[in-house]
């Protein structure tokens, strides 16, 4: 039984068909990509996976026990944290405010401490806090702490959106095309963050376009081609293999 | 089975909603807006109908029209020199809150608190066995008859009805063909408006007239957008009507606690389908 | 919605200037029943402050990024619980005081797991519609709440400590003045540890991001509904302070305009602040329409009032109250040109 288990995983809305039967099994400390043209269903993949959608058919299983048709924040709090395309998450705040309200889950005191301001609480948000300054720090944020938000730039608010995934204490991060719009240098520096994530036992699932950066930091991928798994292996296997090259340029190569 | 008065009582007010829920639907559907003050432009409009034939002479079609073109006028004013110029949604919906406070104390200072009564323009009852239906409540039928076709062919083969479908479905892909939003946005807002005025008008001769009428079919009209789905016409017609008749078929059977009962049921399919009958569904 | 919530802070003196400033106000206005025995004042201060509450209780819900449109509701429930239990079933009016905002919360509890599903503007309507359903019952339920006669309450017994009669309500309007003090701090107190905790926080992802807040952890229900609810409470015991005060209640009094009227006091205030804001808002607004109201002309007030407050929407920068242009004032005005003297600004 593996770690994070998708079983014959169908997503349909109305006729068109999100994906179509897909069975996949990762497993821990994997760092999986996940490749294929736009369309292929890569997002929905991640949706189903992040609780905000059910599968049409099919289950999905975390740790042994099942996840599919829980609700987005029950499924976050067993440990898988998804992060999204969109750029401005919260509106409005300085980068600081956005940790803090991404923090929820990690916490270990309850509400009713928090109100009360118990010592307990202090000491939780202390470490909070310091955890939430770590990540900043370790995806270059630190000087942009007070600054809101949305004044960013593109790479930078997509670092962001990552440190905002990692403070919500995961064990399976799903990045959603995490290096999309970024300069070769800033997906290098993705890159190696990720690999950091992965040494501290996270283990990820990444969607991706670059090649570069899936080379360089995948240990397995997975092609989808209209909502099918076209290709399960090794990332040299996969991106050679016929049908996948085939699924990106749409036509047969004589 | 309640008897045909009550059945014909209830198509009337199922016909009112629908014109005053089909406005709000399509000033939402383009300007992202709820516009609280349909309910009270449904009361100057009866004021207008009433002022046009008792002081001017002029006769009650033209009346209707007249109530119409003027509601127009008055919501174009509000979307161009009021909701243009407030910060964000937030405020849009605090100023057009606020209006209600003006157009109803306006209409208080104006015409008075009296009440108003409006001779039936259209006297007398059509006889069918042993069911007698006031010719002025089948003139409401037939007017929003008549104004439902309108708006249907409108919406459907008219180049601006393509342009509001449009517009409601896409936005941005719609300003890239080149439909100007903002002249779009106002002359939805002027139909509308117009719809909630000609309701008004054209309801004038069954009830009295006075400044506080509009929060009724306000009200009314809002529980038939949010049992239809927010973004939906269809969904305010059929909203429109199922409240319509709920209203006057439980009035009949259990008096007061009509409202009450209506409500709660309302509730309870919100329960089941919190989206509304034909609205988005979130997932 | 993007600029709706706005913090600034800043540090040292230049936060503690404008906090004194704010503190010395409040000294004074503690202060009012001693110096004046003005009928028209204190009475208007305590109302004020009973509106004040009630303006809270909807900033609290707003940063859920829900919009009531029936707060008066709950000021109803409470107000005629208060009533029923003291006049109908004859029960001492302290426990019935309790109860009345414990009935509030429940009711807010029990419509709010129903209608915080839908959320958004669907919201906004239903809880129109539940403030309209209020007033209905109010009207029709003869037995209960006799109807439109209403109901007469009477003020709170003495409260008597050790045989020493400490607080009479019925010789002045200080001990009410005094009572509604109570309750404004006991609310802004739990609002502003609300404010500062975990909740608070959460509220905001709720509301700026419920998609992402949710993938974070968030149970959006759960958030919802504890605003909601603790915003039932408080503004059910304003309703009941209100009945006390004014010794009657009838169907009449809450109603959707002032529904619509707690909405423009906390939006205008700014609701970026869950004290602050709506206090302000208020203060400013409540007043301005009791003022509006003093001539008799039917509709004047209503008419003044609204378009007092089109014109100041317009004039309002974006997503800011009048809470953030009290800071801006400090910030642009006076420290521009005062860089390290601390005088009194010209208020």
């Amino acid at each position: 039984m593996s770690y994070l288990e998708l079983k014959n995983v169908s997503k349909h809305f109305g006729r068109l068909t999100a994906l179509d039967d897909v069975s996949l099994q990762v497993e821990k400390g994997e760092i999986l990509g996940i490749v294929g043209p736009n369309g292929s269903g890569k997002t929905t993949l991640i949706n189903v996976i992040s609780g905000y959608y059910s599968p049409t058919q099919g289950t999905i299983a975390f740790e042994g026990k099942k996840i599919s048709g829980l609700r987005p924040d029950k499924i976050a709090k067993r440990g898988i944290v998804r992060t999204f395309q969109s750029n401005v998450l919260y509106a409005g705040t300085t980068v600081v405010e956005s940790m803090m309200i991404s923090s929820y889950l990690q916490y270990k005191t309850n509400n009713w401490q928090s109100f009360l301001n118990t010592k307990a609480w202090k000491k939780d948000d202390e470490r909070a806090v310091g955890r939430v300054v770590e990540l900043l720090k370790m995806l270059d944020l630190q000087n942009d702490m007070n600054l809101p938000a949305d004044g960013l730039s593109h790479g930078y608010q997509r670092l962001l959106g990552i440190a905002m995934s990692l403070i919500a204490n995961p064990s399976v991060l799903l990045l959603d095309e995490p290096t999309t719009g970024m300069s070769h240098k800033e997906a290098m520096f993705v890159v190696d963050k990720i690999k950091k994530i992965s040494e501290q036992g996270i283990t990820v699932i990444l969607i991706e376009h670059n090649m570069k950066v899936l080379m360089g930091v995948a240990t397995r991928v997975i092609c989808l081609s209209f909502g099918n798994k076209i290709a399960d292996g090794l990332p040299e296997e996969v991106m050679n293999k016929q049908e996948v090259v085939e699924a990106y340029l749409g036509t047969e190569i004589l | 089975m309640p008897p045909v008065e009550i059945l014909i009582e209830g198509l009337t007010q199922s016909c009112i909603l629908m014109t005053m829920a089909f406005g709000m639907v399509l000033v939402y559907s383009i300007l992202g807006i709820l516009n609280w003050t349909h309910g009270w432009l449904y009361m100057l409009g009866a004021y207008v109908v009433f002022f046009a034939t008792t002081a001017a002479g002029i006769p009650f079609p033209i009346g209707i029209l007249l109530a119409g073109l003027a509601m127009a006028v008055i919501g174009i004013l509000i979307k161009k020199f009021i909701i243009d110029h407030a910060g964000n949604e937030l405020y849009v919906g605090v100023a057009t809150l606020a209006l209600i406070g003006v157009l109803e104390g306006a209409a208080t200072l104006l015409f008075t608190g009296d009440d108003r009564g409006l001779a039936t323009i259209l006297p007398g009852v059509l006889r069918l066995g042993v069911v007698a239906v006031s010719y002025q409540k089948m003139a409401v039928i037939g007017f929003t008859l008549v104004v439902m076709a309108a708006m249907y062919f409108v919406l459907n083969h008219t180049k601006v009805g393509l342009a509001i479908r449009a517009v409601a479905q896409q936005p941005v892909a719609a300003s890239l063909y080149g439909i100007s939003t903002a002249r779009l946005s106002l002359i939805v807002m002027g139909i509308g408006c117009a719809l909630a005025g000609m309701a008004g008008a054209i309801t004038a001769p069954i009830y009295s007239i006075n400044p506080f009428i509009g929060m009724s079919p306000q009200i009314m009209a809002l529980l038939a957008i949010v049992l239809g789905g927010l973004g939906s016409l269809t969904g305010a017609i059929v909203g429109g009507l199922i409240i319509g008749f709920m209203n006057s078929v439980m009035a009949y059977y259990i008096s007061y606690v009509s409202e009450v009962v209506l409500f709660a049921l309302i509730i309870l399919i919100l329960l089941v389908r919190p989206q509304g009958l034909f609205g988005a569904s979130a997932k | 919605m993007k600029h709706y919530f706005k913090k600034i802070s800043l540090l040292d003196y230049k936060n503690i200037v404008p906090k004194s400033v704010i503190g010395l106000f409040i000294i004074l206005i503690l202060l009012i029943p001693v110096f004046t025995q003005s009928v028209v004042i204190v009475s208007t201060l305590t109302l004020t402050g009973i509106w004040a509450v009630a303006a809270m209780g909807f900033t609290l819900v707003m940063r859920t990024g829900q919009w009531s449109l029936g707060q008066s509701a709950f000021m109803a429930l409470g107000g005629y619980t208060s009533a029923i239990l003291t006049v109908q079933m004859g029960l001492p009016f302290w426990p019935s005081f309790f109860i009345s905002g414990l009935v509030s919360g429940l009711i807010a509890l029990l419509i709010g797991m129903v209608v915080l599903r839908v959320g958004g503007v669907y919201f906004a309507i239903i809880t129109l519609a539940m403030g309209e359903i209020v007033r209905i019952i109010a009207l029709e339920w003869e037995p209960v709440t006799r109807g439109s006669r209403g109901i007469i309450t009477s003020a709170p017994p003495p409260i008597v400590l050790w045989g020493h009669e400490l607080v009479n309500f019925d010789t002045s309007l200080a001990p009410y003045f005094y009572f509604m003090i109570c309750l404004v701090a006991v609310t802004a107190v739990v609002f502003w540890r609300i404010g500062e905790s975990r909740l608070g926080r959460t509220f905001y992802g709720t509301a700026l991001n419920p998609i992402m807040a949710e993938h974070q952890g968030i149970y959006l229900m759960k958030y919802r509904v504890i605003a909601f609810t603790v915003a039932g409470i408080f503004t059910g015991y304003a309703g009941a302070l209100y009945t006390h005060f004014l010794q009657v209640i009838t169907p009449f009094v809450f109603g959707f305009w002032q529904s619509i009227q707690i909405t423009i006091w906390s939006i205008i205030g700014g609701i970026g602040s869950l004290i602050g804001g709506p206090i302000l808002g208020t203060a400013l607004l409540y007043n301005v329409g009791v003022y509006l109201g003093r001539t008799d002309i039917p509709g004047l007030q209503a008419f003044l009032f609204g378009s007092i407050v089109v014109i100041v929407i317009m004039f309002l920068p974006q997503g800011a109250g009048l809470v953030d242009l009290w800071k801006l004032f400090w910030t642009k005005i006076v420290w521009r040109e005062k860089e390290y003297k601390t005088d009194e600004p010209e208020d």
